[in-house]
C-alpha cells in the first residue's frame, strides 16, 4: 500500500500544473479618448484572458472589431482608418506578474505586469500596473493604462473630422474561473 | 531451470505490485516530459488562449466608404438611425459649343442638381428620397443589403435597389400614370483588397412615357453598370464608372446617344465624403442618365461634377444626455 500511495502522489503531481490555469472569456475592455469636439468611448466584453497562477503568466487577446462605439461611423473609422482591423484583427498582451499571488488567500494585491503589448501589429515592452483580487477562490483583475497612438504607428488622418487624442486611456476588467 | 525460476518470482504478489508501480511511474514521467516539451514552444496558457481566439477570419467587411460612387450607387447601406444628406451636382459642358472659357468651362452652367437624403431604417435597409433638376424628377428609393462580403464568408456583397420616379410638372404627359418611371437594380460588389472594389450592377428601367420624348423610344430596357474603385490612400480613392443601356432605340444610327462614363476622385473627411468627378452624363439619377444620355466626350460634352455626402448619426444622443444628467446630479 505504501507503493500505491507514492504512485498516486506521483500521478497527481503531473496534473497539478493544469489546475493553475484561470480563464476569462468575457473580459471587459474600454477605450476612452478626450477630443476637442466630443469624447470618444468604446467598449467590448469579449476579451479573452488566461492567467497561470503557478508561473504568474498573464495573457490577453481582444478582437479589434468587437469594440462597440455609440456612433456607427466612429466604429467604422476606428476599424478602417485607425486600427486597420482587416489586416490586424487582434490586440494582444503576453506578460508576467512580478509579484507572487497566493490564490488560496483572500485579498487585494497591487501588481505590475511586464510583457509585450501588441496593437496594430506593433509590439511594445510595457509594465502595466493593476490590481488582482482573490475572494473565495475566484480571481478578478483590474487595470488602467495609457496607449500612445504614435507608439503603435496608428496614424491620425489630418483631415478627419473625428479627432482623437494622442493617448488613449484603456481600462481592463476580468473575472477568472478555474480552467477545467 | 533458471528461466522457470524467474517466472516463479514474477508471479509473487510483491513483484507484481512493483512492476505495476514502475509502469505507472514511467507513464507519469512521460506525461511530465511531454508537458515540458510543449512548454518550450508555447505555454499551456498560450495554447488555451489561442483556442479561445480562433474566430478572426469571420465577420462582415465595410468595402465602401460611400453609398454613392460617380454614376452608380454602391452596395453600402448606411447604418440604422443615420441620416445621410446628399448634394450631387453636374456643371455644364466643359468644352464644345456650349462650353469653353466664355462659360468658365461649364462652371457658369448647371446640367443637373440632385438634392436628397438617405436614412437607415435598419443597418441593412435604407429609404432614400431626392429630387433632380432634369425632368423635375422626384425619386423614392428602397435599398436593401442582402449579403455582405465577409471574412471567411461570402466573397460578394449584394444589395437590391428599387426606385420610383415621378415628374410632377411638365406638359408631355397625357395621364397621371405617364409621369412615373421605375428602376430596379442588383448591385454586386467584390473587394479584392481593402479599398479596391469592383462592382457590377444589372438593372431594369421602365418609363411610362418615353424619356426623352421621341417617337419609337423604348419604354423598357435593361442596363448594366460597372464600377471600379481603387485605393489611393486610407482616405482617398479613384473611381471609374461606366453604364450601358441595352436599348435598341438608343443604339440606332443618328439618335445621338452615348454610354455614360465617369471618373471620380473620392475623399473621406470623417463625417463627409466628397467626390470630385468628370462625366459625359448630364443627369445624376439612374432613370435619367440610363434613358437619355445624349452628350459625348467626342463633342466636348463632358463636365465637372461633385458629390457631397454628410452623415448625421442619431445614435448615442439619448445616452449622452442621460449620462450628462447623471453627472449633473
Amino acid at each position: 500500500m505504501k507503493y500505491l500511495s507514492i504512485m498516486l502522489l506521483a500521478w497527481m503531481t503531473t496534473f497539478q500544473a493544469g489546475q493553475d490555469l484561470y480563464v476569462c472569456k468575457n473580459a471587459s475592455i474600454t477605450l476612452f479618448s478626450t477630443a476637442p469636439i466630443e469624447d470618444i468611448k468604446a467598449e467590448t466584453s469579449t476579451g479573452a484572458s488566461v492567467f497561470n497562477a503557478a508561473t504568474g503568466e498573464l495573457n490577453f487577446t481582444v478582437l479589434i472589431s468587437s469594440f462597440k462605439f455609440p456612433k456607427s461611423l466612429m466604429q467604422e473609422h476606428f476599424n478602417s482608418d485607425y486600427m486597420e482591423s482587416d489586416k490586424y484583427p487582434r490586440a494582444t498582451f503576453k506578460g508576467k506578474i512580478a509579484e507572487k499571488i497566493d490564490v488560496t488567500k483572500d485579498g487585494s494585491y497591487p501588481v505590475n505586469v511586464t510583457g509585450d503589448l501588441t496593437v496594430h501589429n506593433v509590439t511594445m515592452k510595457r509594465t502595466i500596473p493593476g490590481t488582482v483580487t482573490v475572494k473565495g477562490g475566484a480571481i478578478s483583475m483590474k487595470s488602467e493604462f495609457m496607449v500612445k497612438c504614435a507608439d503603435h504607428h496608428i496614424d491620425i488622418p489630418k483631415i478627419v473630422f473625428h479627432n482623437i487624442a494622442e493617448s488613449i486611456k484603456m481600462t481592463v476588467s476580468a473575472n477568472y474561473v478555474l480552467n477545467k | 531451470m533458471y528461466l522457470i525460476n524467474n517466472n516463479h518470482t514474477l508471479n509473487t504478489p510483491d513483484m507484481k505490485r512493483c512492476i505495476i508501480l514502475l509502469s505507472f511511474m514511467l507513464a507519469s514521467v512521460t506525461l511530465m516530459a511531454q508537458k515540458g516539451d510543449s512548454d518550450k514552444k508555447t505555454t499551456a496558457a498560450d495554447s488555451l488562449l489561442n483556442s479561445m481566439s480562433n474566430d478572426d477570419a469571420k465577420g462582415p467587411m465595410e468595402i465602401y466608404k460611400s453609398s454613392r460612387l460617380v454614376l452608380s450607387q454602391s452596395t453600402k447601406t448606411i447604418k440604422k438611425n443615420n441620416f445621410n444628406f446628399l448634394v450631387i451636382h453636374r456643371f455644364g459642358d466643359f468644352a464644345g459649343k456650349n462650353g469653353g472659357g466664355k462659360l468658365y468651362y461649364g462652371l457658369d452652367d448647371v446640367a443637373d442638381v440632385y438634392i436628397g437624403f438617405e436614412y437607415g431604417l435598419t443597418d441593412n435597409l435604407n429609404i432614400d428620397m431626392g429630387r433632380s433638376t432634369i425632368g423635375g424628377l422626384a425619386d423614392l428609393e428602397l435599398k436593401y443589403a442582402v449579403l455582405h462580403q465577409a471574412r471567411g464568408g461570402s466573397p460578394f456583397a449584394i444589395t437590391l435597389l428599387g426606385e420610383t420616379g415621378l415628374r410632377p410638372y411638365g406638359k408631355d404627359f397625357t395621364k397621371a400614370s405617364d409621369r412615373f418611371s421605375y428602376f430596379g437594380q442588383v448591385l454586386i460588389a467584390h473587394s479584392f483588397s481593402p479599398g479596391n472594389v469592383l462592382q457590377i450592377a444589372p438593372s431594369v428601367v421602365r418609363n411610362n412615357t418615353p424619356i426623352p420624348f421621341v417617337p419609337g423610344n423604348d419604354l423598357d430596357f435593361i442596363a448594366l453598370n460597372a464600377t471600379l474603385r481603387l485605393k489611393l490612400s486610407k482616405a482617398a480613392g479613384f473611381i471609374v464608372d461606366y453604364a450601358h443601356s441595352f436599348s435598341s432605340f438608343q443604339h440606332t444610327q443618328g439618335t445621338g446617344f452615348s454610354d455614360p462614363l465617369g471618373f471620380g476622385f473620392e475623399m473621406e473627411t470623417g463625417g463627409h465624403v466628397f467626390t470630385l468627378n468628370v462625366t459625359n452624363a448630364r443627369a445624376v439619377n439612374e432613370i435619367n442618365y440610363l434613358s437619355g444620355t445624349q452628350s459625348s466626350y467626342g463633342r466636348g460634352q463632358y463636365r465637372i461634377g461633385f458629390t457631397i455626402s454628410r452623415m448625421f448619426d442619431f445614435n448615442g444622443h439619448k445616452k449622452d444626455k442621460k449620462e450628462a444628467k447623471e453627472s449633473n446630479n
